[in-house]
């Protein structure tokens, strides 16, 4: 046994280390000042965020720790996504601070940096045991933060059943865990999966043993995901959890799911993946669940009256498309999961930003509240436009590049062999969802834009307010327009998984 | 080292946990319940002992029913109206969760089994020497595992704070 | 070695001689095992009783004089068997047992104390080679076993059906829950030094003159020895920190509707836990049974019952502290102390000021 100290590397880590401590100089700012300051923790941990993306930019490559720590491409465009998701979160949840939340903004904020932290390090993880801590440190902080109006029944309730919900599916995904572990001997991903491999070789009949470990871990990611059947909780918690933080759930914790399910199932678990071991093949239990994830998100979402909600079913069908993405095990495939996540993190951390300004401001969550919002303030009411379409898949906005890019990247598979044709069968029911789903993204539009009275509310915009919907509304039009660099970017994930067919 | 006796001693204890998890979520005194999961947990540290996981099952002691037993049976004497009343501890959905359960436990027991029978003694694990077990672990944790143990210190520190803001009084 | 008379008292050679003399009847295999370690247990139980009923008349010998008075004086010289004559008078006394009890709890909960009060003794080094089993966990073990101490209480408070029992329970849990945290951190610092759980290895560290005795390791030895002293009189629920059953407030705390021999389970218990936390004092911290001249278990028994007098001229010196200032003394003094102490040792280790 060898127990020397591996190579630690401390500088690949510096992103991570920093937004930590910074999110104890937050707390600790936050208390020196008696609680007093109303935004100036906010500007604080914005500040932080900036930084750290500067850090994150002179980041290179390269692994530490042995391999316990690995900065890959995919790694640091998702960190992108991490740091972004909780910029505008945070940039977003101004508001809250001067009515709801009066005695713990610092710890508002540090939760979320501190949940950030978790979503990075679960990024950077080759290796099992990091990568459920990684998600760990991810969600638990988000507990608290979905409860954090302790004196709003629905928000307890989110905070509640996102608990229950979370510790359940992190026991689950443990078992799976538990059960890789024991077939292939060690929680390294990349050895895992020749070990598995070899056993597999060896041992025929340990394919059903591994069928269970994929069955417990798809559950346990597909809670943090929202992917059906595991979908139940998401509209309950995204409408009782403070605006920002529904938005960043939505984001955020989504972006840190797929990474983990990307590092598991692609990196760990490739070789099951095809017809050739058909009881392991995970693929099309994907599929299957991508397929309820786009029915279901899309059909529900139409009869809801609550913006929330219905962005919270909203999301569950984005991450049937995402997951459509997912299973294109090719170069194309991973490239159009990096964007399609890149611009679902502008448009719709834009969309709740809106709806938390609009919270803020009437308290009202309804549809119907929006009534006449164009004549009052047209720029809010213009803003939401853009984002819905952009989520609805509506060219020339960001978000109909990253479906396009989807399906492609399903259909190049598809072609590729018979093996792979039902990935057709994904395409398709992905088409036909997208036209169910503009009825739901035009309604909150309808009823802004084509009321005859005049909305009671004007909504003025405070900088930090007006910030995030400006980049939202940059990210989804400059990219909509002129994605080459995030596709360049984003085709380098691919490139952490050195094994896919090109 | 499987001699008749530890696989008696295995078997007495596997019983004890078994009828004492189904004590946990049966029983309509939440105490008793309680009690009954501090036995359960502490079979659990027996089994560890058989498998020679000495520190496992020290640790398993000392923070299920030395820290997190304590804390529950505090927190129910603490809870108003908890304590003396009979609660049903199932709701409407019993028999669909029975059935799901049921389910769950015949499928990984067969596949358990049908694994077990082709691949026993065949995959041996890693032995280290009792004896050592305490020195390996600590080595591993301080150079393999030192990352994740570094940051469960950090999920730690998350978890406190999160407590801490949900569970204090705020003052108006 | 000293060649002394006492040498010729070392207590080794007659289990090793008690042993063959087992094997020599024809015991064999996992029967000798049996046999011999249900006669260790046997031995031990025996001798902690005893030891457990000398504390007591010495607690009240002690307490007497510091108030003034002389304490038991009638049964024997200085009254040395009057525990032995309440004990039987326990024994004989009817066992109340309140009608709102929750039965097998009420009935459960002595029996635990009292088991969890002996079990601790497996790892404990009486002497040179006389240990029940050297566990590579050894401290760890003591630690574990003993957290079903607080589980016993809880259970007397509980099944007592009680507000007063029921209160002394919940204390008794706030108090050792906090105080737990301290004495491992303590301990701690002894085990950076050992570089080992195990009890054996801990003495054999402390071997040579009485300077090695991890005391004297300064600065940070007499720290930890104090913080622990300190959190295992708060552990062993004895005043200072005995709010669990504070007798003004509280009657007479969780074993308030305890009557008989269940009564005395719970007493006994107690004396048995003040011996238990002197006598890993004594293995951490004093050297365990190193000394010169004297045969090794003497040497622990002095050790040991001179922290135990300690704890006693505690009890009788010292008022009780509140309930949040208990608390507070645990969180806001003790627990950093501890911590600024570990981390000093650590570095004095790595810095190799110690070796």
């Amino acid at each position: 046994m060898n127990f020397q100290l591996p190579e630690i590397h401390i500088s690949l880590m510096l992103p991570e280390l920093f937004l930590f401590i910074w999110a104890l100089l937050i707390i600790t700012f936050d208390v020196v000042t008696k609680r007093k300051n109303e935004h100036t923790v906010g500007y604080l941990a914005l500040l932080g965020l900036l930084i750290d993306g500067a850090i994150l930019s002179v980041t290179g490559y390269g692994s530490g720790f042995g391999n316990m720590f690995f900065n890959d491409p995919m790694a640091l465009f998702f960190k992108v996504i991490f740091l972004g998701s909780a910029f505008m979160a945070i940039a977003s949840s101004f508001g809250l601070m001067h009515q709801k939340i009066v005695n713990h903004r610092g710890e508002f904020y540090a939760l979320i940096l501190f949940s950030t932290v978790g979503m990075m390090f679960l990024s950077s993880s080759d290796e099992l045991l990091s990568l459920y801590i990684g998600l760990e440190l991810t969600t638990i902080p988000l507990f608290v933060l979905a409860a954090f109006f302790k004196d709003d029944r629905l928000s307890v309730e989110a905070g509640m059943k996102y608990f229950v919900i979370g510790a359940f599916s992190s026991a689950l995904m443990l078992y799976g865990i538990s059960f890789l572990y024991g077939l292939s001997g060690t929680t390294d991903l990349v050895q895992m999966k020749i070990n598995l491999a070899i056993t597999h070789l060896t041992f025929k009949d340990i394919g059903v043993i591994l069928s269970l470990a994929v069955l417990l871990i798809l559950g346990g990611i597909g809670f943090k995901l929202a992917l059906p059947p595991f979908h139940q909780w998401t509209p309950d918690v995204y409408e009782g959890a403070p605006t920002p933080v529904a938005a960043f759930l939505s984001v955020g914790s989504k972006a840190a799911g797929l990474v983990a399910f990307a590092k598991i199932f692609i990196n760990g678990l490739y070789a099951f993946y095809g017809a050739e071991m058909a009881p392991n093949d995970w693929g099309r239990l994907v599929g299957v669940g991508a397929i309820l994830a786009m029915i279901i998100g899309n059909v529900v979402a139409i009869r809801q009256t609550n913006i929330k909600r219905m962005l919270g079913y909203s999301s569950i069908a984005q991450v049937g498309y995402i997951m459509i993405g997912m299973v294109s095990m090719n170069e194309f495939g991973l490239t159009s999961v990096g964007f399609y996540m890149f611009t679902y993190m502008f448009a719709n951390m834009g969309a709740f930003a809106v709806v938390a300004f609009f919270e803020d401001k009437s308290g009202s969550c309804q549809i119907s509240s929006y009534r006449g919002l164009s004549k009052t303030s047209p720029f809010l009411a213009t803003s939401l436009t853009m984002f819905l379409l952009s989520l609805a898949g509506i060219p020339p906005l960001a978000g109909f590049v990253a479906k396009y890019a989807v399906f492609a990247a399903a259909i190049n598979m598809a072609t590729s062999g018979v093996a792979y044709h039902w990935i057709f069968w994904l395409v398709g029911i992905g088409l036909l969802t997208s036209v169910f789903a503009l009825f739901y993204y035009v309604n909150p539009v309808k009823q802004m834009f084509f009321s005859k009275e005049d909305s009671p509310y004007k909504i003025s915009l405070s900088a930090p307010a007006f910030t995030v919907v400006l980049i939202g509304l940059i990210g989804i039009v400059l990219f909509g327009l002129y994605p080459d660099p995030i596709l360049q970017f984003a085709s380098q994930i691919s490139a952490s998984f050195g094994f896919l067919p090109h | 080292m499987t001699s008749p006796q530890v696989g008696i001693v295995f078997w007495i204890i596997a019983f004890v946990m078994l009828i004492s998890a189904f004590m946990v979520v049966s029983l309509k005194n939440i105490f008793h319940s309680a009690l009954f999961l501090i036995l359960c947990l502490f079979s659990v540290a027996g089994i560890y002992v058989l498998l020679q996981a000495e520190f496992l099952a020290a640790a398993q002691v000392l923070i299920y029913v030395g820290a997190v037993a304590v804390l529950m049976l505090f927190a129910i004497m603490l809870t108003n109206n908890l304590a003396s009343k009979k609660i049903r501890q199932a709701n409407r959905n019993v028999l669909v969760g029975f059935f799901v359960s049921v389910i769950f436990c015949f499928i990984t027991l067969v596949l358990l089994v049908k694994t077990y029978v082709s691949v026993w003694g065949k995959l041996k694990p890693q032995a280290v020497l009792p004896a050592q077990n305490v020195l390996v672990f600590g080595k591993y944790l301080m150079t393999k595992f030192m990352l994740p143990f570094e940051v469960v210190s950090v999920l730690l520190l998350a978890a406190l704070i999160g407590a801490i803001v949900l569970a204090r009084k705020e003052r108006s | 070695m000293n060649v002394t008379p006492f040498v010729l008292l070392e207590l080794q050679p007659v289990f090793i001689w008690l042993y063959q003399l087992l094997e020599k009847i024809g015991l064999s295999g996992s029967w000798l095992t049996v046999a011999s370690y249900t006669g260790l247990s046997l031995f031990l139980f025996g001798l902690l009783s005893v030891v457990a009923l000398f504390l007591v008349w010495w607690e009240r010998k002690i307490s007497g004089h510091i108030q003034q008075r002389y304490g038991p004086m009638r049964n024997g010289w200085h009254g040395w068997y009057q525990t032995i004559m309440d004990g039987m008078k326990l024994l004989l006394k009817e066992d109340i047992k309140v009608v709102t009890r929750d039965k097998p709890v009420f009935f459960w909960a002595p029996i635990i104390a009292f088991v969890a009060a002996f079990v601790a003794y497996v790892v404990i080094p009486f002497g040179k080679g006389l240990i029940v089993a050297d566990l590579n966990i050894g401290i760890l073990y003591i630690l574990a076993v003993t957290t079903f101490t607080v589980i016993s209480l809880f259970m007397a408070g509980w099944g007592s059906h009680n507000k007063y029992a029921l209160l002394g329970g919940m204390r008794s849990a706030a108090q050792v829950v906090s105080y737990e945290v301290p004495m491992v951190v303590s301990i701690l610092t002894v085990i950076v030094f050992t570089g080992s759980l195990s009890m054996v290895d801990i003495v054999n560290s402390q071997s040579g003159i009485f300077f090695n005795w991890f005391i004297f390791r300064l600065p940070f030895g007499p720290i930890a020895f104090l913080t622990y002293i300190t959190a295992a009189t708060a552990e062993a629920n004895r005043t200072p920190f005995d709010i669990p059953e504070a007798e003004q407030e509280l009657v007479a705390g969780y074993n308030v509707e305890y009557s008989g021999m269940k009564f005395a389970m719970f007493f006994l218990a107690e004396f048995i836990n003040m011996f238990t936390v002197a006598a890993i004092a004594t293995t951490l911290f004093l050297g365990g049974w190193h000394g010169a001249i004297l045969p090794s278990w003497l040497w622990f028994l002095i050790k040991t019952l001179s922290i135990v007098l300690l704890l006693m001229l505690f009890r009788w010196t010292y008022p009780r502290l509140r309930v949040d200032q208990l608390m507070e003394f645990a969180w806001k003094f003790l627990v950093p102390l501890t911590f600024a102490n570990l981390i000093l040792a650590s570095w004095m280790k790595y810095a190799r000021w110690y070796w």
